[in-house]
C-alpha cells in the first residue's frame, strides 16, 4: 500500500477549506479518502484471479450565499482547481438548509480497524476459498463452484470550516462462495457470504460450505408451492431485505419531501409490538460501524422502532435543518447498522410451528416494486415447501408479494437466535401473497 | 498516451497483458420537489492492468499513471500465481491506432449549466403541475464526458471518447398513506437534443403517477399478457440475454448443453439480436473494452439458438468467434461479457390483431426494472392494464412478471409489427457494475400463460 499520506494531507486540506471561504464560502468541508485491497477468486472450483486495487479521493462541499454544491476528484494535484469549480458551480447549486457545519464534539469510540484484517494474507483467502471448493466438490463432483475473498484497509481524513478535523481507519474482509446444480433445465443456485472489519470467529468458511450444503439437501425433491396467502418463513438475510422498504420510510429525506408513508405517523403503532429496530453504528467491528458521518456530526444509536411504534426518522445536517430536527449522524438520511430485536423462540421451533408454508431463502427482482410504498414482489429464487413443520422440498416458478407495512402490522414472530453478522433474526409473516404455476 | 502505454507493457512477463486508463469528466444536478436538491460535478481519472499467464489472470488497479511499470509489474506477479493451465485467447481484428472522437450533433460541453438547470427547472414545474395529487418529483440532469485508452501486448491500441447524456424525470402522487411513483428517462450518446422537448412525456409520466394511486393490483395469476416495446425490451435482455452472455456458460458443461447451439427456443418467427455497432445508440461502441470490433450477433434466428455474446477468453473456450461484448462500466474494474443493442425483431401483425388475440389477460407497460437468475427471470411492469375480449380496459398497478426462460421463449406466440428501440437512462448491471449503457427493443409481444405476481 502507498504510504500514508494523511498528516500530510491536513494541511492541504485545511488549506483548501480556507481558500473556498476567501472565496466566499460560508461553509465548506473537505473529505479525503485512501484506500488498498486485494483479493481473489475461484470459478468452476479453480483459482481464476487474484487483484490490488489502491486509490484515493477527495469530496468537497461548499455553501455559498445559501446554496451548495458537491464536487469529487482522484488527483491531489487538482484540488486547489477542484476547490474553485466548486465555489463557482455553488450559485447553481441546491438549497443548502444549514449555515455552518457542526463545532467539534465528543465522539463515540467505535472499533472499525483491526491489525489481523489488514494483514490478512492472500494465502489465506485462497486456502478459505479452497476448502469451501474441495467441500462442496465431494458432495458433488458436477456442481458448478465459484468463490472468493478480499480484503480492504482504508484511511480517512475530514476537515470542516466548522473546526472539525477527524481521521478515521477501517478494515474489512469477505469471504462467500456460491453454487449451481443443473439438471436439464433445473438449476439450483445457492451461495453465502461473510464480511466483518476484525478477522475473527465469524471467518468459518465451513459455515459456508455447511449452509450451501444444507440448501442442496433440502432442494432435492421438486414439489408443489402452496398458492394465496401463505405463511412464510425468513431467514435473517431475507429479512434484511424485507425491512428495504422500511428503511426507506424511515428516511429523513424521504419524510421531508413527502414521499415516505410514515410522514406525520411518529408516536403510531405501525408494525407488530415484536418487532423493536435499531440504527446501531456503534457495534465493533459491525459491516457499518462508524464514528463520525460525512458532515462532522457523531454517529449515535437511533431506535427506529420499539415495540412496532415508530419513534425516530434519520437525518443528516441539511435535511434536519430543513424541518428543524436534530441531525442524527446519518449520511444520506440511511442507516448504518440495523439491528433486529430478537423474539422468544428458537429458529427450529418457529419451522415446528408452521403447518403448512413457504421458507423463502433468496428472491429475485425483489427491488423492483414500489418499495416506498412498502410493495414487495419477488421470484422465490430459493424456498422450500414447509409441511407439518419440515421442509419437504424446494418449489419453482413461485412469485411473492405484498405490502411490507401490511405484513408486518401483526402476527410476526422473531426467533430468538440471530445472525452475528446481520444481528438479525428469523422471521415468521403470515398472509403472504404466493402465486405459482 | 499510446507510447506511455506502450512502454509500460514492455514490463510484462506475462502471456497476454492489456492496460486501460480513463478520464471522466461529469456533472450531475436534480429537483426533489420545488428545490433543486443536488448538484455535484467530478473529475477522474484511473485504470486497470490485467495480465494472463497459463490461464490465471492477475489485476492491478490504479489512478495514477506514476507507478504504471510497477501495476504492470503487480498484475503479471499475480498472475503467475494464478495460473496453472494454458491461456486461451481468441484473436481478433483489433485496432492499433485508432483514435474515435465524439460526434455530437450538439455537445452537452457547449451549453451553459444555467440553460441546463432552466429546462430541468422546466420539467419540474411540468410535473408538479400536472395533477393536485403529485406530492413530490425527483427530475434530474447527468453528463459524463469519458476518454478510453486501451493498449495491449498484442499491439491493439485506441482511444476513444464516449459522451453519455442523461434526463431523468418522475413524480410521486400520494393519497394518504398510498404512495404511488411513475418515472421515465431518456439518454443519448451523440446529442444533448434528447433531453429538449420532452413536455409531453414529461406531464404524461406525472398523471400516471396519480392515476395509479386510483388503479388495483393486480390479481395474482397465470395470464395471456402483451408487453409493449419497452418491456418486451427488457425480456429480450433479462429473459434471454443474459443466459446467452458466455461468461456463464464456458466453464460449466451443464451450461454449455443447455445452452448449445441449434437448440429450438422458440416459435419460427422469434428472433433476438445484439448489435454493439448499431448505429450511433448508448450501447454502440466501435471497439469492445478488450479491442475487438463490435458485431451484429444473432442469438436466436428463426427460433433457434444461433450465437453467444463473448470477451476473448470465452470464445476461445468455446470454441466460436469474439463478439466484441466485453464491456467495462468504469476504470478500475475489468471487462466482463456485456449485451450492447439487444432486441428482438419485429413481426407481420398490427398491434389490434395481437389484441384481438387474447380474450382475458394484462398489457404490460413499461418497467420499473428485471432481473435473472439463470433460467429464471423476473421484471416489473411500471403500469399496466386488462385486457377484455381483445380491449385494452382498466388501468392497474404491482404487475410483476416471472418464469423460466425456456418456457417462456416457446410462449411467444405473437409478434406485431411496430418494432422500437428503446434509449432510456439507467442500464444494466451485473458483477457489480451498474448501471452500463444498454438499449433494449421489441414490438409488442404476446405470451400466453405468465406467472403474475399480486394480491
Amino acid at each position: 500500500m502507498r504510504s500514508s499520506t494523511l498528516d500530510q494531507m491536513a494541511d492541504a486540506l485545511q488549506r483548501g477549506v480556507e481558500q473556498a471561504q476567501q472565496r466566499g464560502a460560508s461553509a465548506a468541508k473537505i473529505r479525503f479518502r485512501q484506500w488498498e485491497s486485494n483479493g481473489c477468486s475461484f470459478e468452476n472450483g479453480r483459482l481464476k484471479e487474484a487483484s490490488a486495487s489502491e486509490g484515493l479521493a477527495f469530496d468537497i462541499e461548499v455553501v455559498v450565499d445559501g446554496r451548495k454544491v458537491s464536487v469529487t476528484g482522484n488527483n491531489v494535484d487538482d484540488l486547489r482547481e477542484m476547490v474553485e469549480r466548486a465555489v463557482t458551480l455553488a450559485s447553481m447549486g441546491s438549497v443548502a438548509h444549514f449555515d455552518a457545519y457542526p463545532a467539534p464534539a465528543p465522539v463515540p469510540e467505535v472499533k472499525t480497524f483491526s491489525e489481523r484484517a489488514a494483514s490478512l494474507p492472500r494465502e489465506q483467502m485462497i486456502e478459505g476459498c479452497q476448502g469451501i471448493v474441495d467441500a462442496l466438490k465431494r458432495y458433488a463432483p458436477d456442481l458448478f463452484i465459484g468463490a472468493g475473498s478480499g480484503r480492504h484497509r482504508a484511511e480517512s481524513l475530514l476537515v470542516t470550516s466548522g473546526g472539525v478535523c477527524h481521521r478515521a481507519c477501517e478494515t474489512g474482509w469477505g469471504l462467500g462462495a456460491h453454487v449451481q446444480r443443473t439438471r436439464g433445465t433445473d438449476m439450483l443456485m445457492t451461495g453465502y457470504w461473510r464480511g466483518w472489519k476484525d478477522l475473527n470467529e465469524l471467518w468459518d468458511p465451513a459455515w459456508i460450505t455447511n449452509r450451501i450444503l444444507e440448501d442442496l439437501r433440502n432442494g432435492e425433491p421438486i414439489v408443489e408451492a402452496p398458492t394465496g396467502k401463505t405463511t412464510v418463513l425468513l431467514p435473517p438475510e431475507a429479512v434484511s431485505m424485507f425491512l428495504m422498504p422500511i428503511t426507506m420510510g424511515v428516511n429523513g429525506r424521504n419524510v421531508a419531501k413527502g414521499e415516505s408513508p410514515l410522514r406525520g405517523r411518529l408516536g403510531e403503532q405501525i408494525l407488530d409490538p415484536s418487532i423493536t429496530l435499531v440504527d446501531n453504528p456503534h457495534v465493533d467491528f459491525a459491516n457499518g460501524a462508524t464514528e463520525m458521518d460525512a458532515d462532522g456530526v457523531p454517529t449515535r444509536v437511533n431506535t427506529l422502532f420499539r415495540a412496532g411504534v415508530l419513534e425516530r426518522f434519520l437525518y443528516d445536517l441539511d435535511t434536519a435543518a430543513m424541518v428543524g430536527a436534530e441531525p442524527t449522524g446519518n449520511n444520506g438520511c440511511s442507516p448504518y447498522f440495523l439491528e433486529l430485536a430478537p423474539g422468544p423462540q428458537t429458529s427450529d421451533a418457529l419451522l415446528a410451528g408452521i403447518e403448512d408454508g413457504l421458507y423463502v431463502k433468496s428472491l429475485i427482482g425483489f427491488g423492483q416494486s414500489n418499495m416506498m410504498n412498502g410493495d414487495v414482489a419477488g421470484n422465490v429464487a430459493l424456498g422450500f415447501r414447509i409441511r407439518g413443520g419440515k421442509l419437504t422440498g424446494r418449489v419453482k416458478n413461485t412469485m411473492i408479494a405484498g405490502n411490507v407495512y401490511d405484513l408486518l402490522r401483526a402476527n410476526v414472530r422473531l426467533s430468538a437466535d440471530r445472525d452475528p453478522v446481520l444481528h438479525m433474526p428469523y422471521a415468521v409473516i403470515e398472509g403472504v401473497s404466493v402465486s405459482a404455476t | 498516451m499510446k507510447d506511455r502505454l506502450s512502454e509500460a507493457l514492455k514490463k510484462s512477463t506475462a502471456d497476454y497483458t492489456e492496460i486501460r486508463y480513463e478520464i471522466e469528466d461529469s456533472t450531475s444536478f436534480g429537483y426533489r420537489g420545488r428545490e433543486v436538491d443536488r448538484v455535484s460535478s467530478s473529475k477522474l481519472a484511473g485504470g486497470i492492468v490485467r495480465a494472463c499467464t497459463r490461464g490465471g489472470w492477475g489485476m492491478a488497479v490504479f489512478d495514477t499513471l506514476e507507478d504504471l511499470d510497477r501495476q504492470v509489474q503487480e498484475a503479471c506477479q499475480a498472475a503467475a500465481l494464478v495460473g496453472k493451465e494454458k491461456t486461451e485467447l481468441a484473436d481478433a481484428a483489433a485496432p492499433t491506432d485508432a483514435h474515435v472522437v465524439a460526434r455530437m450533433e450538439r455537445d452537452f460541453r457547449g451549453v451553459p449549466l444555467d440553460e441546463k438547470l432552466r429546462l430541468v427547472a422546466h420539467y419540474n414545474d411540468l410535473l408538479l403541475g400536472a395533477d393536485p395529487a403529485i406530492e413530490t418529483t425527483n427530475c434530474g440532469y447527468s453528463e459524463t464526458f469519458r476518454t478510453v485508452y486501451f493498449a495491449s501486448s498484442r499491439g491493439a491500441y485506441f482511444m476513444e471518447e464516449r459522451p453519455y447524456v442523461v434526463l431523468h424525470f418522475g413524480a410521486v402522487a400520494r393519497d394518504g398513506a398510498l404512495v404511488q411513483m411513475s418515472h421515465d428517462s431518456v439518454s443519448s450518446a451523440t446529442d444533448y437534443g434528447v433531453v429538449q422537448g420532452r413536455e409531453a412525456l414529461v406531464e404524461e409520466t406525472a398523471r400516471r403517477a396519480a392515476a395509479l394511486l386510483k388503479a388495483p393490483k393486480v390479481e395474482g395469476g397465470t395470464y395471456s399478457v402483451i408487453l409493449d416495446q419497452r418491456l418486451g425490451g427488457v425480456f429480450a435482455h433479462e429473459a434471454f440475454g443474459h443466459l446467452s452472455e458466455a461468461d456463464f456458460l464456458y466453464e460449466n458443461d451443464q451450461m454449455r448443453e443447455l445452452m448449445h447451439l441449434g437448440r429450438s427456443m422458440g416459435v419460427k418467427e422469434l428472433n433476438i439480436v445484439d448489435d454493439g455497432s448499431l448505429d450511433r445508440y448508448v450501447g454502440t461502441h466501435p471497439y469492445d473494452d478488450e479491442g475487438t470490433p463490435t458485431q451484429k450477433t444473432y442469438l436466436i434466428r428463426e427460433g433457434v439458438l444461433v450465437g453467444h455474446l463473448h470477451s476473448l477468453e470465452t470464445a476461445a473456450k468455446m470454441g466460436e468467434k469474439p463478439t466484441g461484448n466485453a464491456r467495462a462500466i468504469r476504470r478500475g474494474v475489468p471487462p466482463i461479457v456485456r449485451m450492447t443493442n439487444t432486441y428482438i425483431e419485429g413481426g407481420n401483425l398490427s398491434p389490434e390483431e395481437l389484441f384481438a388475440g387474447v380474450d382475458r389477460g394484462i398489457y404490460a407497460c413499461s418497467m420499473l426494472g428485471g432481473q435473472t437468475m439463470m433460467e429464471q427471470f423476473t421484471f416489473s411492469a411500471a403500469y399496466g392494464y386488462r385486457i377484455e375480449n381483445g380491449q385494452k380496459g382498466e388501468l392497474i398497478r404491482d404487475i410483476v412478471l416471472t418464469g423460466n426462460v425456456f418456457e417462456t421463449l416457446n410462449a411467444i406466440d405473437g409478434f406485431a409489427n411496430d418494432f422500437k428501440i428503446i434509449q432510456a437512462g439507467g442500464g444494466c448491471g451485473k458483477g457489480g457494475q451498474a448501471p452500463l449503457p444498454v438499449t433494449f427493443g421489441a414490438p409488442h409481444i404476446r405470451l400466453r400463460a405468465v406467472v403474475v405476481g399480486g394480491k
